[in-house]
This record gives structure tokens, sequence and C-alpha cells, in this order.
């Protein structure tokens, strides 16, 4: 690849991310967000044992569990941080 | 000399760029690329998920740029347009890049807090609860601008039919995305096709026969007055009033359905039509800079008056009246709760918060190009009457915007529609979005008080009511300053938090604290000029005094009043906070660090 390539493909790749950036990001984003949220409350609901909400018996929930451990930090944090009204703005 | 202009001012800013914001990014914030950001950190695929800087660019750039850095300059021209463009580049060069840039930093380096949290911490308790009412009047006078801004647009026979088939474009993109699952390229392709295709035949005969025949309803749309508007600001006619109903009933929808339903596809759409539509208009004025075709030298001079009558004083008035373009408080809100929660590197912001905000300020260029070159031919600014803005600022950009599409072969009927319905979509896909967040503050502030907020349609009724509320009995010039002067305040309010941020570890302060100050006191000011010499004063004491009987004039000054007083008592009170936290904060710095 010729550096002038290389320059043509670069500044493509931008323009066509900058373009997805304005036109799609949002919707992909709240796709993704929505799918989070979901995941989160079935974790809630499942595993809630850890933060103190039994909802499921821990039978079920120790049979869940290895399934959802990747996620067990991530989820802990995002349920329990403080949240107010600006999170919510974008 | 549009070009000249155009060329400086994108020097201006790269010098800005890469001199000023550059040095500041690498000596006092000290961006590291290595250091975890909290996309990558707390990656929940909820709140934090890091993308691509070219991405997150794009989103920056679309998220704060709508109506403001395009109907800000206009009316800002009538002190003249020197005046205006020095704000927009002297406030971008040293204040506005600040602000975004940041901001960002700001949320990044105290795990992706938001401003209600960041007010929490940095400055006190209260802070939070003020800044959250505030944000409530913010938003609705977010509505309130744009609202009156494009009712009347709406009205004119060649707007609606091509609008409404633009947003049936938009809610078919959703059923083919989401339901039919089709190629987003292929749904992207037919919808914006559609989207063009309603817009001409909105200026057929007969769509703008059927759009007279709903005017004319009651009577004569343009004379036929419907009711003489209480406050005094002229009549209001049934056309105004009736398209005013009918943006809200969209802003309504696009609050209560899914998102995915009505207002993210009908978003993306338009977004289609947006770029098309400024890409045209822009290879317009390049073309017409060389050919001639239109006029490109300035109608309105460097500078007018430090006084326009209707306006008020130069400072404070001109600094409110522009805001997005040279610095608004808005992007404080979506680079910390939006941006900052996504960028991958911290090396990142600068680029990505940073350059969105230059690109602004030459976006606001642009808009004050388009008024002085066009503005005075096309009949909206008087020079009898000192180049007061005498028609809606909408319709100034909507003139430049159809003649420059003309010199690309654009017929001018038909740009004339594209251009005003290109003003109607960004300022009702900001709406829409508003409302939706109003609904939702509602449910938060009030919910636990008043149950019936939380349901979503009473929330957004009532929302809706208070924006008719100002979309009707308002003036919209005056809106138009207690929009800017929230926020304005906002700005103020994130550079105090950034400068108690530095004070506290230890680092200059100085280049936020300074324009935070500036921003304070010439906000105050404006706030105070519209709340107490207009509204209380010349609305209502010399009202009284002349023993005329005007009780909603009356009224409607002492509301406009209470809007301005009680955002002054709310940015005092954070002020006060605010400092003593800074001057707590430099007293124990270094000690503190580690925020």
């Amino acid at each position: 690849m010729t550096p002038q390539e290389s320059f043509w493909s670069r500044a493509k790749k931008h323009i066509t991310d900058f373009i997805y950036g304005m036109a799609s990001h949002e919707m992909a984003r709240h796709a993704l967000k929505t799918r989070g949220s979901m995941e989160h409350l079935f974790i809630l609901i499942t595993m809630g044992d850890m933060l103190g909400v039994p909802i499921l018996p821990p039978y079920y929930s120790l049979r869940l569990l290895p399934y959802v451990v990747p996620q067990i930090s991530t989820w802990k944090r995002r349920m329990l941080r403080e949240k107010d009204l600006t999170d919510a703005l974008a | 000399m549009a070009l000249a202009l155009f060329i400086f001012a994108i020097a201006v800013v790269m010098v800005g760029y890469k001199y000023y914001a550059k040095a500041m990014d690498q000596t006092v914030i000290e961006a590291n690329p290595k250091r975890a950001t909290p996309a990558v950190m707390y990656n929940d695929g909820v709140d934090f998920m890091p993308a691509s800087a070219s991405v997150l660019f794009g989103y920056q750039f679309k998220s704060i740029a709508a109506l403001g850095p395009i109907v800000g300059p206009i009316v800002g021209v009538q002190y003249g347009w020197l005046p205006a463009v020095a704000w927009l580049l002297i406030g971008v060069f040293f204040i506005g890049w600040v602000q975004d840039y940041a901001s960002a930093m700001l949320a990044m380096r105290n795990e992706g807090m938001t401003m209600g949290g960041l007010a929490y911490k940095f400055i006190s308790p209260r802070a939070r609860k003020l800044l959250l009412t505030f944000l409530y009047i913010y938003l609705l006078l977010i509505m309130g601008a744009f609202g009156a801004l494009i009712a009347p647009l709406l009205a004119k026979p060649n707007v609606p039919v091509g609008f409404l088939l633009l947003v049936a474009a938009g809610v078919l993109a959703g059923q083919m995305t989401y339901r039919w699952r089709m190629d987003i390229g292929l749904t992207t392709i037919i919808t914006v096709l559609l989207a063009f295709i309603g817009i001409y035949l909105g200026t057929m005969p007969w769509a703008q026969n059927l759009v007279g025949a709903i005017n004319s309803l009651a009577g004569d749309p343009e004379t036929g007055v419907l009711f003489t508007r209480p406050l005094g600001y002229g009549d209001m006619t049934w056309a105004n009033f009736f398209w005013a109903i009918v943006m809200l009933a969209f802003c309504y929808l696009g609050s209560v359905l899914p998102i995915w339903r009505f207002a993210q596809p009908v978003n993306y759409t338009s977004f289609w039509f947006v770029l098309f539509s400024l890409v045209a208009s822009v290879l317009g004025l390049v073309v017409a800079t060389f050919t001639g075709a239109v006029n490109t030298s300035f109608e309105i001079p460097a500078f007018v008056t430090a006084f326009q009558p209707h306006l008020g004083p130069i400072w404070p008035l001109l600094f409110v009246t522009i805001s997005c373009g040279a610095i608004s408080g808005w992007h404080s809100l979506v680079s910390t709760a939006g941006t900052a929660r996504q960028l991958e590197k911290e090396t990142d912001a600068l680029p990505v918060a940073g350059g969105a905000m230059f690109t602004e300020a030459v976006l606001g260029v642009l808009s004050v190009i388009f008024a002085v070159t066009i503005g005075v031919a096309a009949g909206k600014y008087d020079p009898a009457q000192g180049y007061k803005l005498v028609a809606g600022a909408a319709g100034v950009f909507a003139v430049g915007m159809a003649k420059f599409m003309a010199v690309i072969g654009v017929p001018e009927q038909l740009g004339g529609s594209i251009a005003m319905i290109f003003l109607v979509v960004m300022a009702l896909t900001v709406m829409q979005l508003v409302l939706r967040f109003m609904r939702v503050a509602s449910a938060e502030l009030l919910g636990d008080r008043f149950p019936a907020f939380k349901n979503p349609h009473f929330g957004t009724l009532v929302a809706v009511l208070l924006t008719l509320f100002l979309v009707v009995f308002g003036f919209w010039q005056w809106i138009w300053a207690l929009f800017g002067g929230s926020n304005q305040l906002f700005a103020g309010i994130s550079l105090l938090l950034i400068s108690i941020w530095l004070a506290r570890q230890g680092k200059p302060s100085s280049w936020s604290y300074i324009p935070g100050l500036f921003m304070y006191i010439t906000t105050v000011g404006a706030l105070l000029y519209v709340s107490v010499y207009n509204a209380l004063y010349k609305g209502i004491y010399l009202t009284v005094q002349s023993g005329e009987a005007k009780t909603g004039f009356i009224l409607g000054n002492l509301i406009t009043a209470g809007f301005g007083l009680y955002m002054t008592y709310a940015a005092l009170t954070l002020l006060a906070d605010g400092l003593r936290s800074f001057n707590e904060a430099k007293a124990s710095a270094p000690a503190a660090a580690g925020d």
C-alpha cells in the first residue's frame, strides 16, 4: 500500500465513521442499551441475592451463575451507582 | 467578502485548536492515552461503551448543533456583523472549547459522573437540587424558543405536506428496520428518496391549496385574527395557532411512543435530508462566490449600534443571543452524559469535544454570512429601523439557503420549501426528545408528591401545555433571550465545576475560571435586564402608572420576570456555593489531589 493510498483509505474511514456517528450511532447505541438493560434486569431477577434482593431460590441462581459471571462486576456497579436526571440525557 | 470571512473563521479555529487547545490538553490536563477511561473500565453495555474518535466526533457534533448556531447569529447581526463574528470567534477560542472539552475530561476523570453528580460532589448537595429544577425550566425554554420560531414556518402553504410526508417516510424507516428487518442501506435509500419526493409533492398546487384551505377555516389566513395576544405581542392568526397545535402533537407522539417507533427513525431520515440540504447550500455559496450569481457582499454594516431598542444593550444581550457557536451550556450536558462515557482514550477528548465545538463556530459564521448577504434584499432586516429584524429569524436562513441552492440548479420554489422544512426538522427532532426528557424529569421530580406525573401522558401533556403557553403568548425574541440566558448559565456552572476540579489538584484554573466568571456576570446581567427592566419596570410598572387596564399584559410580564428571577436566584446561589468550594480547593491544593 502506497502512502497516498493509505491516506485516502484513512480519510474514507474517518468520513464514513463521522457520518455513521451523526446518522446512526445513537440508534445503534440505543439498541445496545436496550439489550444491556434487559440483560441486567434478568441478572437482577436471577442473582438478586448478591445485592440483598432475594427473588429466585438460590438453587436456580447457582445453576445460572456460570453464565452470568463475566457481567457481574459491571452489573453490580451499574445497579448500585447513584444516578440522577442528568444521567438520562444522553 | 463572504468567502474571505469564511476562510478567516476557519483559520482562527485552526489556530485555536492547534496551539491553545492542544497546549492546554498536554500541559494542564495531561491527557494520557494509556489511562483507562470509564468507557473501557466500566464497559457495561448500557451506560458505558467505547467508540472510536471519528464516530464520536459525528455523534458530538450532531448532538450540539441544532438551531442554536443558525438562529442566534441571525438575531445577533442586528448589532452589526462584526460584533457577531467577533463574539463567535473569541467566544469559541477562549470559552467554548474549554467548556466542551474540559467537562468531558472532568466526567472521565470522575468515573463518568454527570452534571448532577458532579455538582453534588464539587459544589454542594443543594447545588444538585437547584441544577435539576433549573434544568426543567431550561428545557421548557428550549421548547418555547424553538416552537415559537417554527410554528409560523409550518403555517406556510408549501411546508406542511412535505414535512408530514417526511415524517411518514421516517415512520416507514422504523418499520422497515425494526419490524421487517430490512437492510439499513436499502431502508435509507428508499425512505430518503420518499422524503424528497414528499417535499416535492408539498410544493404542488393541490398541496398548497389544501393547506391554504385549512389556513382559511377561520377567515383570511394573513389577516384573520383568532385572538389578540394578551401580552401585547400582536395578533395570533388561526393558521399559526393550528400549526402550533400540530407541531406539539408531533412532539407528543415523539414523547409517548416507543423511541424506535417514532422519534428515532424520524430523526434518522431527517438527518439525511438535513445533510443533503446543507451540502447543497454550501456548494451553492462557494459557486456563487466565484461566479457572482448571488450577492455575496455584505449589506449590513460591520457595526450597527450598541443598543438595539427592541433587544437591549450589546452587552450583555449579544452574548446570550448568540450562544451555540460561541459557547453553550447544553454542550456540557452532552459531553458529560454522552461522550465522556464512550471515549476510548483520554487523548480523543480534544478532537471530539473541542473539535466539534470549533466546527460549530464555523457553522455560526456561515449563518452570519447568510444573514448579511441575503437578509436586507429579502426584506428581513429594515435599514430604516436600524437593521431591525422585521421578519422571523428562521425566514432569513430559509431565504439564504434557497438562493444558494438555486445557484446549483435547485428551483427556488422547491429550495424555499426544502429550507423551511430543514429548519422545522432541525427544531422538531430536538424538541420531541426534549419533551420526552421533560416527561421523565417531571415524573422524577414530582412523581412521589403527585403520582399523576408518573403517567407518561399526563407528564407530557403538562409539558405540552406549558410550551403552548410560551408559543402562543410569548414574544419570541424575549423567549430566545431567556433561553440563551439559561443556556449560558449552564455554561457558567460547568466552567465553575471545571475550575474547582482543577484547583483541587493544584493545577492552573484561570483559563476556565475567568471565562466562567465572565459568563456568570454577563448572563445574570442579561436575565436581570429582561426580567427587571423589561418585564417588571417597562411591562408592569409603566403600564400601571399609565392607568391602562391590561391584566393579561401585566400577568405575562410577571411570568417572564418569574422565569428570569428564578434563574438569577439559582445562578447566584450556585455561584456562592461554587466560589466557596473553589476557594477551599485552592487553599487545600495540592494536598487534596487525586480526583
